[in-house]
This record gives structure tokens, sequence and C-alpha cells, in this order.
């Protein structure tokens, strides 16, 4: 194998090129390692995007926070700007595997490693974040839905395509979002479900709400009918939870020995969906009594 | 085919070929015979290989050896001055949080770059900052209270 540290963007397209498959980007590792051990991953070379100081930041531009792709989750969840617009986003980040994982590993690895329920990657998909990408023939920006494959199956190849950054547009002040997570214990544990909701909230009505959940069929997965049935619905609890209740009608959780079974999860969705909407009528004071 | 490494480990300048696919724990741990840094589960789940890269706390286990190139690297054997121990360590002995003594190394070197950081974390801090650090015997409440007190110790010594 052949490690090499870039320094720029160009450079991690042009040993891409010219390996021709056989190179693989590599951020904090934390997967790839372990993948590459037990085979289920191999790489000629790997091209290691950590030290790229472009890539590294974390910025306001336009109204946009841009998070490079080789910020570590420990580095996104501290930061002022994620703290202050994007609470939600900040406890993803802090939920991913321990502090030592998150000191490494990356919210673009969370995403591109597309494992079932990632948190960093689940509280994400909510604030229509845009991906952007570079290959050999130039840049584009995607959408979550453009992201992922299947279960641990990227869209995004990274022995082609290079993720720099993720912008997310800046809340407004009738905007939230929520980040909700059904766990065994509280740390160190997959999660057995998780709910992320943005809504806007106006006249004690929601404008509109996005809301996706996880680990419930491929990446994080939208409740369509929730959704649309909650644009112009009143902020009460009736609302909450029949919105609840509708959320089940796009999920297709599956028994898992490490997850629990099918049936505890469909009595346990409607109560995160729930509980995602109350903390967003919560944050934005929206709730009546 | 081999790559040259060079790094620093314990204030000392390292330059080394090696196998790019090797884990920096065993590079620390083979090449360079520091033991101290264990080896539990090799897969980034227990903390027990913690080292302090470039002043943060990583799992060597789960690193790439070549990710150690032009870092400073510290491991629990570059922690004590001219044989005297850390504080850290001391509090960790005095306060009965290490018993068979395999997770110590890593939550020395865990707390030590959190103390770094935060010289005054509250326990909650210090729990969320530790979490990743498994230990089989001590029950974690000794080790909370130890670093506790050498959060305390460092901070009067700081001020002397
Ligand atoms: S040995 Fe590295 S985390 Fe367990
Ligand atoms: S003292 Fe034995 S594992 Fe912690």
């Amino acid at each position: 194998m052949n490690y090499v540290i870039a320094e720029s963007t160009a450079e991690v397209i042009e040993v891409l090129k010219k390996a021709n498959g056989l190179a693989c980007i590599v951020a904090g590792g934390t997967d790839l390692v372990l993948d590459i051990d037990t085979g289920k991953k191999s790489a000629g070379t790997l091209v290691d995007i950590m030290r790229i100081p472009e890539l590294k930041k974390i910025e306001l531009v336009d109204g946009f926070l841009e998070i490079g792709s080789a910020a570590t989750l420990t580095e996104i969840h501290s930061h002022p700007l994620v703290k202050q617009y994007f609470p939600s986003l900040a406890k993803g980040c802090r939920t991913v595997g321990s502090r030592l994982i998150q000191n490494v590993a990356t919210l673009a690895g969370n995403v591109i490693t597309a494992q079932p329920a990632a948190d960093a990657g689940m509280s994400l998909s909510v604030l229509d974040p845009q991906f952007v990408l570079v290959d050999e023939g130039g840049t584009r920006i995607c959408g979550v839905d453009g992201m992922y494959a299947g279960f641990g199956v990227s869209e995004v190849d990274s022995c082609k395509t290079l993720l720099t950054k993720i912008r997310i547009r800046i809340p407004n002040e009738h905007e939230a979002a929520s980040f909700q997570r059904l766990e065994l214990r509280k740390s160190l544990s997959l999660p057995m479900l998780n709910v992320a909701a943005m809504g806007s909230i106006s006249g004690g009505h929601f404008d509109w709400v996005r809301l996706r959940m996880a680990p419930v069929g491929k990446g994080p997965v939208r409740a369509v009918q929730a959704e649309e049935w909650l644009a112009g619905q009143p902020v009460t609890p009736e609302t909450f939870s029949h919105a609840g209740e509708l959320a089940l009608a796009d999920a297709k959780p599956r028994s898992n020995p490490l997850r629990g079974s099918k049936e505890y999860r469909e009595l346990t969705l409607p109560v995160m969906v729930e509980r995602a909407l109350l903390d967003i009528a919560i944050q934005l004071n929206a709730l009546e009594g | 085919m081999k790559q040259h490494l060079i790094t620093t480990v314990n204030g000392q300048h390292i330059e080394r070929d090696v196998d790019p696919s090797m884990r920096l724990v065993d590079f620390l741990r083979d090449e360079l015979l520091l033991t101290g840094t264990k080896i539990g589960c090799k897969q980034g789940e227990c903390g027990a290989c913690t080292i302090i890269m470039n002043g943060t706390a990583v799992l060597s286990c789960i690193l790439p050896v070549m990710k150690a190139m032009n870092a400073e690297i510290l491991t629990i054997e570059g922690l004590d001055e001219d044989g005297k121990l850390n504080p850290i360590q001391e509090e960790f002995i005095k306060g009965g949080a290490i018993q068979c003594g395999f997770c110590t190394p890593g939550l020395i070197m865990g707390t030590k770059a959190l103390l770094d950081k935060n010289p005054s974390p509250t326990r909650e801090e210090v729990r969320e900052d530790l979490s990743g650090h498994i230990c089989r015997c001590t029950g974690y409440k000794k080790i909370e209270d130890s670093v506790m007190k050498a959060a305390e110790r460092l901070r009067e010594e700081s001020h002397d």
C-alpha cells in the first residue's frame, strides 16, 4: 500500500486520476482502516485529505455555514457558529462513537460511509445541506438524496470524487431543528432509531417541516406523508402525535439484534417524531401555555 | 513498499522506513518498544491505545502509521519529568483509580488532553470526554474523582 498526504484539492484529483480506481480518499479513517483489515475494502493507495488547509475550514459565506470535509466532528460540535446556529447538528456530531472517535472522524466521512442511522449525517440531513463534489470533470453540488445508494453504500465513489465541503443555510428566526436518538445507554451505543426534523413556525402553525428517520430504509428516510400533512397544522401536542403516526407509513424498520425488533421500533418511532416536533416548538417558543 | 516516516515521539525526533499499512499503535509498541500504550480491542472501541497527537487524544489502533508524519506524539512514557510522575498519574494512584491498570495509560493520556484544553472541567464534561475509555475494574467513580482532583492540583500548581 502507498500512503499520500495530499496538500491540495488539485493534488487529490490528480492522484485519483492517475491511479485509475486503485486509489481511495481517506479522511479520519476510523471505518476505512477496519474495513481494509477485514477485507471489506481494498486500496493500492490511500490519499489522506486531513491536512489540506482549505478543507479544514468552518466559516460563514454569504448566509451559509460551510464545513470543510476535513473538519473533525469535535471541531464541528465545539465550533461557536455551529453551536449558535445548528445545535441539533452539534448534538448529532457529539453522539458519534466516543470523543476519541470524534477527534479524528469527519462529518463528510459520516455521510460518505453511508452507515444506517449515522448520527452526524442524520442530524445534517434535514438542514437541506449542499454537498460540493469535485472530480476530474469539475465541481457539482448534490443534495442529501443524491448521496446515499444503499446500506453502507454511497453514491459518491471516493476513488474518483472528493467531497470538499458541506454548505448549510443559516436558519431565520422562524426556523429550528432537532435531533432525537433512541439508544440502549447514553454513551458508546448505536442508535436503535434516530429522527431529525427542521421546521418553520409562524402564527402558531407549521409553515413546513422536514422530517427524516433511520435506520428504516436507505440513508436518512424522508417521512413524506407526515411532512405533507404537517404544513399548515397548528403547533399542538395532537399535531405532534398524529405526525408521529403518519411517519410510520414511510418507515420500514427491520428486526436487528443490535438495534432492537421491528415491533419495538414501530412503537417507539412515533414518540421520537413527537419529541423532535416538540423540541422545535420549544426552541421557537411556539407552544401555548 | 516502505515509506519514510518523520515524526516526534515524546520529544524525540524519529525517522524510520515503515510499512504504510501498519497501525500507529504497532509502530509505537513493536518498532519503538513503547509498550506503555496498550491494545485492547484494536477496533477503536475501548480507549486503551489512546495517545496524544498534536494536542488531541486519539486512538492509535485505528490510525494508519503515516498519520504521524511530522506530528508531535506523546505517549504515557513521555509524561514524567525526570522520573517524577505527572500529577494526573499520582492522583490516579492515590485515588485507587487503577486496579489491573490495563486501561490506565489510555485514560491518563485522555485526561491530560482534556485538562490541557479545559483546566476546570465539570463532572459532566469529564464523563463525556472520557466516555470512550472502558475500564473493566474500577467502576469509573474513582477515575472521575481522580480526574477532578488532578484538575484541582494542576490549577493550584499553575498558580504557584
Ligand atoms: S485498542 Fe484502540 S480503542 Fe481499543
Ligand atoms: S483498571 Fe483494569 S481495566 Fe481499568
